[in-house]
């Protein structure tokens, strides 16, 4: 199974990636500003973690792109977020997309998380 | 009594030449027998000639020739007549005409004698045009109060009244009216005045107009000192009755304006009298309603400048933010307009108007607090992001440590190990920058050049700027005098945004050779400050976020408070900031600093 992770912080990235790995999961990561869909592409990930607040380029604006276009659109995205809470995240999400047809995202974590809860939610959504 | 022969025989012989009286004999042909020298100064020569032709320069006998009636019955008569005097000139003058009687009881004379009333009836000409044709209403009363003469002016309104009661025509009444104004002229004999009422029109109904009359009467004095009649003249005052009426109402309504104005009136005369003080003015300077206040008590109340600047007669003098004192003493922010009040160059007083500024800054203040607050919401909400984002590198700075160690993998242990440093670094970065924000320094106001600090900005990253092969360059246009302002936090601004626009420029992916602009002006009253540059600029949901969170594009270089901390500062001032930005092609930010709402000396 393979993981795509888009985060802007260096260290999450290797966090996430060794954490997953040790999960036993395939790995690849993409700072904000490269193009996703060139490594979605490349890379035929089965999940996306992917992070809302990036500087150059938002997690809100990466999860647009992906869901119009049906090439990508039923590949399961996990947000990863310090910036949008728990609770309300649904409601929160949807002020961010201002789209009512885009649907909303499989999974959700939490910044800072329990690794146990993040590898829950992985497996879960790759079953 | 026996007249003595010589007096008999002077006034036979001589009276006649020395009477002041023209006098001519006639005889039944009409020819002047004899005349005296008044006849002849009047009439000019006579000798040899007829009547007619002397009198009225005719060639044949008047028509009603007054003389030949007394030829044949002997009566004397008195005629008014018009002729020539020896001028040629038409003259007035009334004729008595005498016979002379023989002893046969025959008439063989008569004896003319003719008195110039030219001049009289001139004057009595003039008169009557007077009375007749001056714009108020005369008539004539008897002491029955019936009116014996008119005017024109009473007969075009009321129609011929000879004859009439005055109270009947001039108000309809069948009874002397009770405060009756020639009454007290035909009691003492003096000059009285009084208001009437008068009712015009023909009786018809609709036909009736009131006529606001204000009569004088005056004697007229008969030879033996009674009075017998009284003129009595009326002047129409219905038209400045109105007028004072509509004054009335007007100035009654101006008068509740002032008062219930908001803003505080005062109005003084030319001689500085205090005219007007309104409710409000009385609310604002805290001054008790009953009081009456001095041009002393307004010259220690209103700024001396203010007034200086009224009495100069400079137009509008318009102070739209200073304070006064109130009768306690108390300083009051208000704006003030003052005026002085000329007409066609005669001062006739000054005008102020007073706004009381104290809600307003009020409201002023608590915004400010209220935009303050929220800047301190946003800052916990993004400190919140960033600490989450903190925490969870150093989880994994932890999580390699112990993966590492359990898996003797060195890699992983080498990369824990500088994870956490890493980290450890940030979150000391973060605390002493979130602590300097959120306590905050003192706002130091000090008058300060706006040009110099931008100048010292510029200096302190010259050398930065030239290592990255950007060009940085200080703008400045026109003298911008000093203001109040703490000029370490706006060169902390200043340095902020600078810093950005260099960051920005080397993240651009153009290379190098991008500018930043650091420019001053001043308008309209307001001090700009603008920091231009050509780097990588921001896209739309950048734009949003580089205010409202706790941000930064920087990575660990950057601990997204310093445009937070630059806001801050520019609020404190009473200012704005916005920017302009479009991806790739750089980013415009703009400090606006009104004059008027710069912080006042601490």
């Amino acid at each position: 199974m393979k993981i795509l992770i888009i985060d802007d912080e260096p260290d999450i990235r290797t966090y996430l990636m060794a954490a997953l790995e040790d999960s036993g999961y395939e790995t690849f990561a993409v700072k904000e500003n490269e193009p996703a869909t060139e490594a979605i592409k490349a890379y035929q990930p089965d999940l996306i973690i992917l992070d809302i607040m990036m500087p150059k380029q938002s997690g809100i604006s990466i999860y647009k792109e992906l869901r119009s276009k049906p090439q990508f659109s039923n590949i399961p995205v996990a947000i990863i977020s310090g910036m949008l809470p728990g609770k309300g995240f649904k409601t929160e999400f949807k002020k961010l997309i201002n789209d009512n047809t885009i649907s909303f995202p499989e999974g959700f974590i939490e910044k800072p998380f329990q690794l146990s809860t993040l590898i829950e939610l992985v497996g879960n959504l790759l079953k | 009594m026996n007249i003595p022969p010589y007096l008999e025989k002077w006034m036979g012989k001589n009276l006649f030449s020395v009477v002041p009286m023209a006098i001519a004999v006639i005889n039944p042909e009409y020819d002047l027998v004899y005349a005296n020298k008044a006849f002849e100064l009047l009439f000019g020569e006579w000798e040899n000639r007829k009547c007619y032709k002397v009198y009225k320069h005719r060639d044949s006998v008047c028509r009603n020739c007054k003389g030949s009636e007394t030829f044949k019955d002997g009566i004397s008569r008195v005629n008014k007549e018009v002729g020539y005097n020896k001028n040629g000139r038409l003259t007035s003058y009334t004729n008595h005409t005498i016979p002379v009687v023989d002893d046969n009881g025959d008439i063989p004379f008569l004896i003319e004698m003719a008195t110039d009333v030219t001049e009289t009836e001139q004057i009595k000409k003039e008169h009557q045009l007077l009375f007749d044709q001056v714009p108020c209403s005369i008539f004539i009363l008897d002491r029955n109060f019936r009116i014996v003469k008119t005017n024109k002016k009473i007969r075009n309104t009321f129609g011929d009244t000879i004859g009439m009661h005055c109270y009947k025509v001039l108000k309809g009444l069948e009874e002397k009216c009770v405060e009756c104004t020639a009454m007290q002229t035909f009691t003492d004999g003096q000059m009285h005045t009084g208001h009437h009422l008068w009712q015009s029109g023909t009786g018809q109904p609709g036909t009736e107009e009131q006529i606001n009359s204000h009569v004088t009467t005056v004697p007229i004095r008969m030879e033996d000192g009674d009075v017998d009649l009284v003129m009595e003249m009326a002047v129409d005052i219905t038209q400045t009755i109105k007028l004072e009426d509509e004054l009335k109402v007007a100035y009654t309504f101006m008068e509740s304006m002032i008062e219930a104005s908001l803003d505080g009136v005062i109005a003084m005369d030319a001689n500085d009298s205090v005219m007007i003080f309104n409710h409000a003015a009385k609310k604002i300077f805290q001054v008790s309603d009953n009081k009456k206040i001095t041009r002393k008590e307004i010259k220690s109340m209103l700024p001396e400048e203010f007034l200086a600047q009224i009495s100069a007669g400079q137009g509008h003098v318009y102070f739209p933010e200073t304070e006064v004192y109130s009768i306690n003493s108390e300083k009051i922010p208000v704006r003030l307009i003052g005026l002085r009040i000329s007409v066609e160059d005669k001062s006739m007083g000054t005008a102020i108007t007073i706004q009381d500024l104290r809600e307003i800054k009020q409201l002023e203040n608590e915004k400010l607090e209220a935009e303050r607050l929220a800047a301190v919401g946003q800052t916990v909400a993004g400190l919140a992001h960033g600490i989450k984002n903190l925490i969870t590198g150093l989880e994994g700075g932890m999580y390699m440590l112990n993966t590492g160690m359990k898996k003797s993998r060195l890699d992983r242990i080498q990369e824990g190990m500088e994870m956490l440093d890493r980290n450890i670094v940030r979150v000391a970065t973060f605390v002493k920058a979130f602590l300097s924000f959120s306590k905050g320094r003192e706002i130091k106001v000090n008058l300060s050049d706006p040009v110099r600090i931008a100048k010292e900005v510029v200096m302190l990253y010259s050398q930065r700027a030239r290592e990255l092969g950007i060009k940085l360059i200080n703008e400045e246009s026109g003298s911008i005098s000093p203001a109040l302002m703490d000029s370490e936090g706006i060169h902390e601004c200043l340095t902020n945004l600078v810093g950005n626009a260099i960051d920005a420029c080397n993240m651009s992916e153009a290379g190098t050779g991008q500018h930043v602009v650091v420019r001053t002006i001043e308008k309209d009253n307001v001090i700009i400050y603008e920091v231009v540059d050509d780097g990588c600029g921001m896209d739309y949901e950048l734009k949003q976020k580089v205010f409202t969170n706790f941000f930064t594009t920087k990575g660990l270089g950057g601990t997204g408070l310093g445009l937070l901390m630059t806001k801050k500062i520019i609020h404190e001032h009473g200012g704005k900031i916005d920017l302009e930005s479009e991806s790739g092609k750089g980013t415009t930010f703009r400090i606006l600093l009104s004059r008027s709402r710069l912080p006042k000396k601490s």
